[in-house]
């Protein structure tokens, strides 16, 4: 069951003003635009479709542009316009990927392309499960936030594939979108479909370094890693923000963050892989000794 | 700027403290900030509805800092803040 409704293509019409948020791509051209709607909010992603939401981020229409291939809309539903609703909807969303490392979420926050999908995929491949690839989605509870599972794919780019060894893996099929393939979950990359504590995040830097470098964020550094990788549907909506910057404000003081960097080679994930265990390991350590009976 | 002068932090701000640091955001203008500790620490003295000069004798009680660096650090910060709208004049 797709979990939107899908209307008939048709071209995308040009909206009535200016739009009251937009994304850009890395080469800036314009990559999504957020319109108010008599329904709530149209997402417009140029050449590809439109998205109705519903003010209470609960229902979603897609239109798609005449020709569109449905996997390339479904990939825009899942990528961009779910985590969107399920912010408005009262859930921290982020843009990051997560896996399950000593019985909790680890979340590893990065733009598009700084490689988050195949650090998620070199700890599956290494025998962890992964939990999310692109948006990480957090509940908060009376123990402290955890990581709902999602999709269970990944995507990963050809280069990413072949060195990780995941030729073999089976594809999900459809379109190449930004020259990456989605991957489902099977044998060789598991997925975890329960939920996790979050007990630790990464931030992934840009990669212009020799060695693996590590560094724990302050307080104030990482809520602005948290707030910078958000996905946050209505920034003009001020009850909703104050709400979200409270539950940002526990989360920074409740999980620590780290800017993690490191060379882009392929070699190197392995080394990568056990730095960072080795740190989520020291983190959950206290954390459980401190719960063990006296 | 007046030692006697008293700020207010405005309502459309909103702060919180995350460890010995603050993160502000301005709900009008959907922008961000963050305090290091000491400008966490007067922050919080002005919220408390301290002067100018009353910020300055209580952190001079609690820093070793001279007392001229100290009061021209904590001016620049209220001028920063009151640029961006998070504290007024009363």
């Amino acid at each position: 069951m797709v979990p939107y409704r899908l209307d008939p293509a048709r071209a995308q019409a040009p909206v009535g003003g200016a739009p009251y948020h937009e994304w850009t791509a890395p080469d800036g051209s314009p990559w999504a635009a957020f319109h108010r709607a008599e329904e709530g909010f149209l997402l417009r992603f140029p050449g590809f479709a439109d998205f109705l939401v519903s003010e209470d981020g609960r229902l979603a229409t897609c239109i798609p542009v005449p020709g569109a291939d449905p996997a390339a809309y479904h990939h825009l539903y899942l990528n961009q316009a779910r985590p969107l609703m399920l912010a408005r909807q009262g859930k921290l969303v982020f843009h990051a990927s997560v896996v399950e490392l000593d019985r909790g979420a680890v979340g590893f926050l990065a733009a598009s392309g700084r490689g988050k999908s195949t650090l998620a995929a070199a700890f599956a491949a290494g025998g962890a499960r992964f939990l999310a690839d692109d948006g990480m989605v957090l509940e908060e509870a009376a123990a402290g936030f955890r990581v709902l599972p999602g999709d269970p794919s990944l995507r990963l780019r050809e280069d990413s594939r072949r060195a990780l060894a995941l030729s073999g893996v089976d594809l999900a099929g459809g379109p190449v979108l930004a020259r990456k393939e989605r991957l489902p979950a099977q044998a060789r990359l598991a997925h975890c479909g329960q939920p996790r504590p979050l007990v630790a995040a990464f931030v992934l830097g840009q990669g212009g370094c020799e060695e693996i470098r590590i560094r724990r964020l302050s307080g104030v550094q990482a809520f602005a890693e948290w707030v910078g990788h958000a996905f946050i549907l209505d920034v003009d909506d001020a009850p909703w923000l104050a709400a979200h910057f409270d539950a940002v404000s526990r989360l920074s003081a409740a999980v620590p963050c780290h800017a993690l960097d490191y060379p882009r080679r392929f070699a190197d994930l392995g080394r990568l892989r056990g730095a960072v265990a080795e740190l989520v390991a020291a983190h959950v350590r206290p954390r459980d000794e401190a719960h063990e009976p006296g | 700027m007046n030692p006697d002068d008293v700020l207010a932090v405005p309502a459309h701000v909103v702060a919180r403290r995350i460890g010995n640091e603050t993160v502000l955001l301005d709900l009008e203008s959907g922008t961000y900030f963050g305090l290091d500790p000491v400008g966490a620490r007067i922050f919080e003295l002005i919220g408390e509805g301290r002067s100018i000069a009353a910020i300055g004798r209580a952190l001079l009680a609690e820093y070793e800092i001279g007392e001229d660096v100290l009061m021209m650090d904590v001016e620049r910060l209220v001028a920063e803040l009151r640029a961006n709208g998070l504290v007024t004049l009363r």
